[in-house]
């Protein structure tokens, strides 16, 4: 089951994701990303639908969504995670060029994990990229999949 | 962004056609410099001075027509008594002949009922008398008169007493010859000659005294007309002003108003123009930094040092406009940003700048003097990006130094205001390159020299504006920089 677990990268430029994967290769942890290029895929991945209808069921162990993407933007995808029971506990970890003030603000307030801004430098963005793909995809503890724990603790939090 | 370039040209347009009104004075040297003092107060001064003119003209007009109208009253009173004294002459005249020919009649028939009409004219006589002292005791040459009058009356009614008198105690013939000219013959002639003259002095001031109310009356109407046309004039220019003025304000409020929706268009335009610069500007860079560094990998030993050296060029190039992106955002955030005016402690600012820049202190010999900074009043954050910016410089161009020296410390020559300075020993610069230093993208030294995008003292600039100071700076090429900016004093040390 450990070995499995697949790491989402949202991301609509070929180029980032390109970096991005060539950053996780260096740690061995490449074969687990799922590229997605917008939000729209993004949910369809989440709720196993279109071309991810056959996929293997179950959460990913962690989200890195773009901001600005097609179709659905990062926020858009990031409220729908945050406001469906079953995908909640996914941690969401926000990847983006931008550094303004009200992207922060709207994306923590919407509950995201984690907000990383894409250094320009290669080495830096490298590094980033690793210590992320390492830390929530090998360190991080997910929550435990489907189990009815979660959903009895959300409902009595309710 | 197209939309604020094609709205710039409309600004100057109302500027240019300002300096006409300054124009006028010249074509008019003579009145240029009333005009000027005039032009020169301020509406609620004008809106005074009109009212001001009005409310004396109307003190004046009033005050001549009191005048005018006392005289009337008074010519009116002197009219009734010479009416009066008039009359009077007439009754006084008519009793005394009355009483002439009834002693005449007594003395020749010695009838006494002739003696009573002369009987009463002497009892009320007195009465007569005093009446016309009394209406003539205002004019001295007519009392004179009054006075001589009664001298004569009184010689002809003793005269005439005595006649009577002989004819009772002697009968007829001892008063023939008073019988048919009358007792008191010269003095009745005289008495006859004043009345005429009193009534004749009387008439003739009458006369004069018509004549001065019809010309006191026709100058009251007058002024009061000129008076009213006055008023109306000053009035209507009173309301010029005000009308002129109201207009002018309901115009600039509209400009201000649309000027406002232009600006803050052009705010998020500028914003959204600020975006897209920090989120899209950025990948392409980090694309070719991260490119060259996976070639650098791939090609690994195959590459030669002329090789290497140009990747490392073109990973360099987009390091350094990465960080010149970032500048321009702090730039942009820096001018449009919601300020906060709170008290701030320069002292403890410095302090938290200093622990910002540990990293670049390490392995530098620096000698601080530091002196103790006033409380201002202004954005905590943009002022600690003032003293980094400032601080991040003198560290930079000392770098070259063997010993750094750092000086921070405040003067307070205007109330008010603290002038805060940061002193270097660095390169320094020659002041007549000064009015570039804190320009956008302005550096005095080349880039293999110090590093640097430019932005820094700019945006010093900026901050120090906003809050309203000033910067300026002092230097010398080789003998140390030192920059100065003013600031507002937090209001307990005003």
């Amino acid at each position: 089951m450990t070995t499995v677990k697949p790491i989402v990268l949202a991301e609509d430029n070929p180029r980032d994701a390109e970096l991005a994967l060539a950053a996780m290769e260096e740690h061995h942890i490449a074969d687990k990303v799922v590229v997605c290029h917008d939000g729209a895929e993004v949910l369809d991945y989440l709720y196993c639908r279109g071309v991810f209808a056959s996929r293997q069921q179950g959460n990913p162990v962690v989200v890195f969504l773009d901001l600005k993407m097609p179709k659905v933007d990062g926020l858009e995808v990031l409220k729908t995670i945050k406001n469906d029971v079953n995908l909640k506990p996914i941690p969401v970890v926000m990847l983006t060029s931008s550094r303004e003030e009200r992207d922060l603000a709207q994306s923590y307030a919407l509950g995201a994990n984690a907000y990383v801004v894409k250094p320009v430098e290669f080495h830096q963005f490298i590094t980033a990229v690793k210590e992320l793909g390492v830390f929530w995809g090998v360190i991080n503890e997910p929550p435990p999949e489907g189990s009815d724990l979660i959903d009895s603790l959300i409902t009595k939090d309710l | 962004m197209e939309s604020i370039t094609q709205e710039r040209p409309a600004t100057p347009a109302p500027v240019r056609s300002e300096p006409a009104p300054d124009s006028s004075p010249a074509l008019i040297p003579k009145t240029g410099g009333r005009r000027k003092w005039f032009t020169h107060w301020s509406i609620e001064r004008r809106v005074l001075a009109g009212f001001g003119l009005v409310f004396a003209g109307i003190v004046v007009i009033s005050a001549i027509s009191y005048r005018n109208t006392s005289v009337l009253i008074e010519n009116s009173r002197l009219d009734t008594k010479s009416n009066e004294l008039v009359q009077l002459l007439g009754s006084v005249g008519e009793a005394l002949g009355g009483a002439e020919s009834g002693h005449r009649r007594y003395l020749v028939t010695g009838d006494e009922s002739y003696l009573r009409s002369y009987r009463t004219v002497v009892e009320q006589m007195p009465e007569y008398l005093r009446y016309l002292r009394g209406l003539t005791s205002e004019e001295a040459e007519q009392q004179a008169r009054v006075a001589t009058l009664e001298q004569l009356i009184a010689r002809q009614l003793g005269a005439e007493a005595e006649a009577i008198a002989q004819r009772e105690l002697h009968g007829y013939e001892a008063v023939r010859h008073l019988a048919l000219s009358g007792a008191a013959k010269n003095e009745l002639e005289g008495i006859n000659r004043l009345m005429t003259e009193l009534d004749s002095a009387e008439q003739r001031a009458l006369h004069a005294r018509v004549v001065q109310s019809a010309g006191s009356t026709r100058n009251t109407i007058a002024l009061l007309g000129l008076g009213a046309l006055l008023q109306l004039v000053l009035l209507a220019s009173v309301y010029f002003l005000i009308h002129h003025d109201v207009t002018e304000r309901r115009r600039v409020a509209t400009e201000l108003q649309s000027r406002g929706e232009l600006l803050q268009a052009a705010n998020k335009e500028l914003e959204a123009f600020s975006y897209s610069v920090s989120h899209d500007l950025r990948a392409p860079l980090r694309h070719i930094d991260g490119y060259a560094a996976l070639l650098s990998k791939a090609a690994g030993e195959a590459l030669n040092d002329k090789a290497r050296r140009y990747l490392q060029t073109i990973s360099d190039s987009a390091k350094q406009m990465g960080q010149l992106i970032d500048d321009l955002i702090v730039f942009s955030r820096m001018g449009r940003q919601d300020m906060l005016r709170t008290t701030v402690n320069l002292d403890q600012l410095v302090k938290t700048v200093l622990h910002d820049l540990r990293l670049d202190l390490q392995g530098r010999t620096i000698s601080w003097t530091m002196h103790p900074l006033p409380n201002v009043s202004g954005d905590p954050a943009m002022l600690r990006q003032v003293f980094l910016n400032l601080i991040s410089n003198a560290l930079k161009f000392t770098a070259t130094r063997p010993e750094t020296k750092i000086e921070i410390g405040a003067l307070r020559r205007n109330p008010g205001e603290a002038e805060v300075f940061v002193r270097d020993n660095g390169v320094g610069f020659d002041m007549q390159y000064v009015h570039k230093l804190f320009g956008v993208f302005q550096r005095l030294h080349r880039n293999d020299e110090f590093e640097g995008t430019g932005i820094g003292l700019a945006n010093v600039r900026r901050i120090i504006h906003r809050h309203g100071g000033k910067t300026w700076a002092e230097g010398a090429p080789d003998q140390g920089a030192t920059f100065y900016f003013s600031l507002p004093l937090a209001r307990s040390l005003r």
